[in-house]
């Protein structure tokens, strides 16, 4: 397979990732804002998926600013309109590899998005509808992906950039929500804070359902890094950026695979032989920064080995 | 046969070839069609062009405007009335576009090796040396075959007695075959069950072909050759057709980036290393194909391919230098051509051309300025054209003074009417001027010419331009059986 089209492959996924990230977070936080007394704050949402600067600062925390500025503006890079153009940009430029059914996929997640309608939703009619619009619409990616495309080479590279594009989002909500717990400990015991966390990934039923006496900060740190049954942790990840991985072993230069191998095997162990005891014994904002440095290593390594931009 | 309200309202324009309207009736091939379209209302017929609007944009063939900095999604305008052509005058059509074919890749092979054309005063020297696409990096250099050119678009218009002309034969990078193959499947969901009761010959074959012919040209022989679509990228207006053929034949479209030349040989880089290429079918032009060679300046070629494609270990469609063959001076010889190599008479007629370059015919053109069209000789897409009877004075003037610089650069032809066909707008069937550019593969068995082409349309009311760039459109062509 060539280099660039394996490259594009893995971008149009990683970006498609990302947008449901986003708009999920986008629905949760919404929720959450609606239902508290004291100001809710946009910050470390924002702070996540669009980084920090003059431009964000201006949004405070009007929250159909917020959703606008994140989904259908031009400005922002990380906005669901510019992400999902790169998406299908990417796509473009490999459609004899993706089936056509895919290619008229996101190109109408893409015609939906950049439809005036939705920005005008966003200012004036009910926001969760207009992001479940757009939450559809990767769904049907992911369906679409699932039904129609080859089991091969593409579909690896496909799925490792989706994995590791989960991966380095978990870890990033985490980080930033464990770390707003230092500069206000009262969250710790504050309930519809974990709620809202788990929620946002999609794993709030999977909790109540293990975890009988209520929110503990440790057993959400548990879930989201340790359970290999929920499809947002990190060790499922990451032992899913493993397995795809593997598949490319007859199609890989023997030294490139044993390279990339070896850096997601170290990754995988460091994950499975932690417990929420030694996690907090090294430091939770440690142990993530680590594991954030080791998954965009891996990324690193596909670009050298395999993307050809060495 | 009964007259549908579609019909009576159709007014053909005097003095023009009507493809569907003949010696107040409607042609024969005509019938079934309108036979079927009487049973549709004005309503279902806008809701078909609205549902043509929709598969086209759903399926991105589209090509992208950049305006103000944000790229504008637009779709190539699409008449949903097909433009239908009968047994004999496709079997005329074919022979006579063979014909040509033969003898102009005769001229290729001629003119960068032994130039007996020239040498017996057939073409003047100064005409070929002139041209700014003759290259003398293919002087005897041999090509697969002798085949020059492998894929060709001849241009046809039919005058006001539907006699067939050539306006123009496009031997470089002919696009728009993606359109022909699309436009067939959008009319298949427009028109259920019309195409069989018609008795339409199938397109489908075009990607085989071209794929069966590209295969031939491998250099190694070895069972399976790679063979790739050489494309400028994603921003190019004629993308999609690259990926389309690129998916139908099951080759692997690359940019000039993905490859690399290495010891006169061309690779692809893919991620287990590099891979040997042996067959570009390239829509790059010329002058960007080799920056060492070529324009300095491109990044849409590859570093060194012309070394690999002299020494032979690479085949590229169409040949290089092919530009010499279809410059608009050049295309008035064509008719000599086909008597000096072939021994025959030409099937199909030529414009009558004049070359600007010649005094006589330069002051004959300027007398009679109204009645011509003058254009650019290497020009293309419709740009830099003067139309005689639509310009203004000034305009004629300033055209004038810019081919007293370099006459050589212009020709000029008499206006040809274009023939009209029936379109469907504002509610009702209009008649529009069109023409038809088949698509031709040369291999080794042969040429073979897939039974349709693009038709293009002149959506204005009046216009005689086709070209998509300046507001033309296209429609489904139907040759029947």
């Amino acid at each position: 397979m060539l280099s660039r089209v394996a490259a594009s492959l893995y971008w149009l996924s990683r970006y498609v990732e990302r947008s449901d990230g986003i708009l999920r977070m986008l629905k949760i936080n919404y929720a959450s804002s609606q239902d508290t007394v004291q100001e809710f704050t946009w910050e470390p949402v924002i702070r996540i998926f669009a980084g920090h600067d003059e431009e964000t600062q201006k949004l405070g925390n009007d929250s159909r600013a917020v959703m606008r500025y994140m989904v259908s503006a031009k400005n922002n890079p990380n906005s669901i309109l510019n992400i999902i153009t790169f998406a299908r940009e990417n796509a473009r430029s490999v459609q004899e590899h993706i089936t056509k059914d895919l290619w008229q996929c996101l190109n109408e997640y893409y015609h939906t998005v950049k439809d005036t309608r939705i920005d005008n939703a966003l200012k004036k009619d009910d926001p969760v509808s207009v992001l479940d619009i757009l939450i559809k619409q990767v769904m049907l990616y992911y369906g679409t992906v699932e039904i129609t495309m080859e089991r091969g080479e593409g579909r690896s590279y496909m799925n490792i950039g989706k994995y590791l594009e989960r991966g380095i989002q978990s870890v990033d909500i985490l980080d930033t929500k464990f770390g707003s717990i230092d500069g206000n400990p009262d969250l710790l015991t504050d309930t519809t804070y974990w709620k809202h966390l788990l929620l946002s990934l999609g794993g709030y039923e999977l909790y109540l359902k293990k975890y009988r006496e209520g929110f503990e900060a440790e057993n959400v740190l548990e879930q989201v890094v340790l359970n290999n049954d929920f499809p947002r942790s990190v060790i499922y990840s990451v032992n899913h950026i493993q397995r795809y991985f593997d598949r490319l072993k007859n199609d890989s230069n023997i030294d490139d695979y044993r390279e990339l191998s070896f850096f997601i095997g170290r990754l995988q162990s460091n994950i499975k032989y932690s417990s929420v005891k030694t996690i907090k014994e090294e430091g939770l904002h440690t142990f993530l920064t680590q594991i954030r440095s080791q998954l965009y290593g891996i990324g690193d390594a596909l670009n050298n080995h395999y993307f050809a931009n060495s | 046969m009964q007259e549908s309200a579609y019909f009576s309202q159709y007014n053909p324009i005097k003095g023009v070839w009507d493809e569907m309207y003949g010696e107040n009736n409607i042609r024969d091939h005509y019938s079934k069609v309108i036979d079927y379209l009487s049973r549709e209302s004005a309503e279902d017929l806008a809701r078909k062009e609205e549902l043509a609007k929709r598969l086209f944009m759903s399926q991105g063939i589209t090509f992208t405007v950049y305006s103000s900095g944000e790229g504008i999604e637009k779709i190539f305008p699409f008449d949903i009335i097909p433009r239908i052509i009968t047994v004999d005058e496709w079997a005329f059509v074919e022979k006579g576009i063979k014909q040509r074919l033969n003898a102009l890749n005769l001229f290729l092979k001629d003119v960068y090796n032994n130039q007996f054309i020239v040498k017996d005063g057939i073409v003047p020297i100064d005409i070929i040396y002139s041209c700014p696409h003759f290259l003398r990096e293919m002087y005897q250099l041999e090509v697969p075959y002798d085949i020059y050119v492998h894929i060709a678009g001849i241009d046809l218009i039919r005058d006001h007695d539907g006699t067939f002309y050539v306006l123009e034969d496009n031997l470089r990078t002919p696009s728009g075959v993606s359109y022909m193959l699309e436009n067939r499947e959008i009319t298949k969901r427009l028109f259920p069950d019309l195409l069989p009761q018609c008795c339409v010959r199938s397109v489908t074959e075009y990607p085989n072909i071209l794929y069966k012919n590209l295969l031939s040209l491998s250099p190694r022989q070895i069972s399976n050759p790679t063979i790739v679509l050489l494309s400028p990228g994603i921003y190019n207006s004629a993308y999609f057709e690259h990926t389309t053929l690129a998916r139908l034949m099951g080759v692997e479209l690359v940019e000039g980036r993905d490859l690399v030349v290495k010891n006169q040989k061309v690779y692809m880089k893919t991620t287990v290393g590099l891979q040997q290429v042996d067959v570009i079918y390239r829509r790059v032009d010329d002058d960007y194909l080799d920056p060492l060679v070529f324009n300095p300046s491109s990044i849409l070629g590859v570093a060194g391919i012309m070394g690999a494609y002299r020494t032979g270990n690479v085949a590229i469609v169409n040949a290089i230098g092919n530009g010499v063959a279809d410059d608009k001076a050049v295309y008035a010889y064509v008719p000599e051509m086909i008597k000096y190599y072939l021994n025959e008479e030409p099937i199909l007629k030529n414009v009558p051309t004049f070359q600007l370059s010649n005094i006589d015919e330069r002051q004959y053109v300027f007398g009679n300025i109204n009645k011509m069209v003058v254009k650019k000789t290497n020009g293309s897409g419709g740009y830099g054209m003067l139309m005689g009877h639509a310009s203004t004075d000034e305009e004629i003037d300033d055209y004038k003074k810019e081919i007293l610089k370099d006459p050589r650069n212009f020709i000029a032809q008499p206006t040809i009417s274009l023939s009209a066909a029936p379109c469907y707008m504002q509610g009702g069937l209009h008649p529009r001027r069109i023409d038809l550019r088949p698509y031709a593969l040369c291999g080794p068995e042969g040429i073979e010419i897939v039974p349709g082409g693009l038709t293009r349309v002149a959506l204005k009311e009046g216009s005689l331009v086709v070209n998509s760039s300046q507001g033309g459109g296209s429609k489904d062509t139907w040759v029947l059986a």
